[in-house]
């Protein structure tokens, strides 16, 4: 029990790094990874001791973005209204074309949520197609296809970035 | 053996390593020569580096304590579970995931014992686009930070298959920025990047190559890259950097004498 505590406890960054680049907002993604973790530690016995938990709580997680993600995306804009949470951002001085992690977040937003979710545990979280596609339960084929349109949408989007980034620099 | 075709699709599969080392090497062939889509492939590749450098913050933060009790009164109300689907826990038994795998192009010597062994000469030129895409950086240069040097060490060697040392460049102007780990034809390699104050930057990339005689340094010069390589034990060792031949060659003289020290 205590083992499998603190194996879930090491997902968390992790679990928090994937739950922002989804839905940006920081106190919005907590929220999601607080209630994955509820979730997790309420079926603890779903999970079996010796296998990595890392896929059954991002399966947790990404059932419970599907389900709330209507409720969350209300709760975010109030969030967002009223101020900003960029503890994180890197603090990048203002330099050509250059973006930080604002930037990423927002490209990110600008893409659909099941390709965002699919260049992501590919991408950054590392997972291969049949995991990344287990967790989405989707079929590998469709998950292919997510993480190329996924892949092409996101440069057209730093692209664009990119540009106005340069355009502000010049003003 | 058929040869299948490749189209824009399977520089996806490469890039996630999706590809079989068969394909993989067939592949390679097909990218030689389709300069347009090498340019997609390295477009994908620093977009994806880009995504890992931003978020790998993220995943740095302090949890704040909320998640933490929030652990902690979801584990007193603990009830008894469903049962997870049968597929589920198929697949969950046959995966295991290392969290370091997030940083995973496709793995290394472990995962691809048999992956395609480039010739020197190719690991060469593959150092050198490497130099010029990553030097060029100015926020992502690497991968893992100097901050975290005896980890970058480790992580890489442990990948690479051999032991390996970032060489102290000090003495010569220049600092260790950090490194990354590369895909170099099915296997890994490891890349270490240096700054001088000037900005100008040198790389040192590692990688398998095809088991040759053991070679002294020979200058490598393509478009504005240069490089000075030698090869020794199945591994190429390239110095690289837009900066004149002779400091490169002091830089290449400094790297191999204390690779031979470390070892």
């Amino acid at each position: 029990m205590d083992g499998k505590k603190k194996a879930i406890v090491g997902e968390i960054p992790g679990l928090r790094r994937y739950a922002r680049a989804l839905l940006r907002d920081a106190d919005a993604a907590d929220d999601l990874v607080q209630d994955c973790l509820e979730r997790a530690f309420s079926r603890l016995d779903n999970w079996q001791t010796g296998t990595s938990p890392r896929r059954w709580l991002f399966t947790l997680m990404h059932n419970l973005f599907v389900d709330g993600v209507r409720a969350r995306k209300r709760r975010s804009e109030l969030v967002s209204g009223a101020a900003v949470d960029m503890r994180a951002s890197v603090s990048a001085p203002e330099q050509n074309g250059m973006l930080d992690l604002r930037d990423v977040l927002d490209a990110l937003q600008e893409i659909s949520p099941e390709r965002r979710a699919a260049i992501l545990l590919v991408g950054v979280e590392g997972m291969s197609y049949a995991e990344a596609a287990d967790v989405l339960d989707i079929p590998t084929g469709t998950l292919m296809s997510r993480v190329a349109r996924g892949r092409q949408d996101l440069r057209d989007i730093l692209d664009l970035a990119r540009r106005r980034r340069i355009l502000k620099a010049v003003e | 053996m058929t040869q299948r075709s490749f189209d824009e699709r399977d520089i996806h599969l490469a890039l996630d390593g999706e590809l079989s080392p068969e394909d993989m090497a067939a592949y390679e062939a097909w990218l030689e020569t389709r300069a347009d889509m090498r340019a997609l492939s390295a477009r994908y590749v620093s977009d994806r580096a880009l995504l890992r450098d931003t978020l790998a913050t993220l995943a740095r933060e302090e949890v704040p304590q909320r998640l933490q009790e929030g652990a902690h009164s979801a584990s007193r109300k603990t009830k008894g579970a469903r049962h997870m689907p049968l597929r589920r826990l198929a697949v969950a038994a046959v995966m295991l995931v290392a969290a370091g795998a997030a940083a995973g192009f496709w793995a290394g010597q472990q995962g691809f014992g048999g992956g395609e062994t480039l010739a020197a000469l190719d690991v060469v030129g593959e150092a050198v686009a490497a130099h010029q895409v990553y030097a060029a950086e100015k926020l992502h240069v690497v991968e893992v930070g100097a901050s975290e040097r005896s980890h970058l060490v480790g992580w890489l060697s442990n990948r690479v298959g051999t032991r390996l040392v970032a060489p102290d460049l000090q003495a010569e102007g220049f600092d260790l920025m950090g490194g990354r780990l590369l895909p170099s034809g099915g296997k890994a390699a490891a890349q270490f990047m240096y700054e001088d104050p000037s900005g100008e930057r040198v790389s040192l990339y590692v990688a398998h190559c095809v088991k040759g005689e053991t070679t002294g340094f020979r200058l490598f010069e393509d478009e504005g890259g240069r490089a000075f390589y030698w090869q020794e034990e199945g591994f190429a060792y390239t110095v690289a950097g837009a900066i004149s031949e002779k400091r490169l060659l002091e830089i290449a003289n400094v790297t191999y004498r204390q690779l031979l020290a470390g070892r």
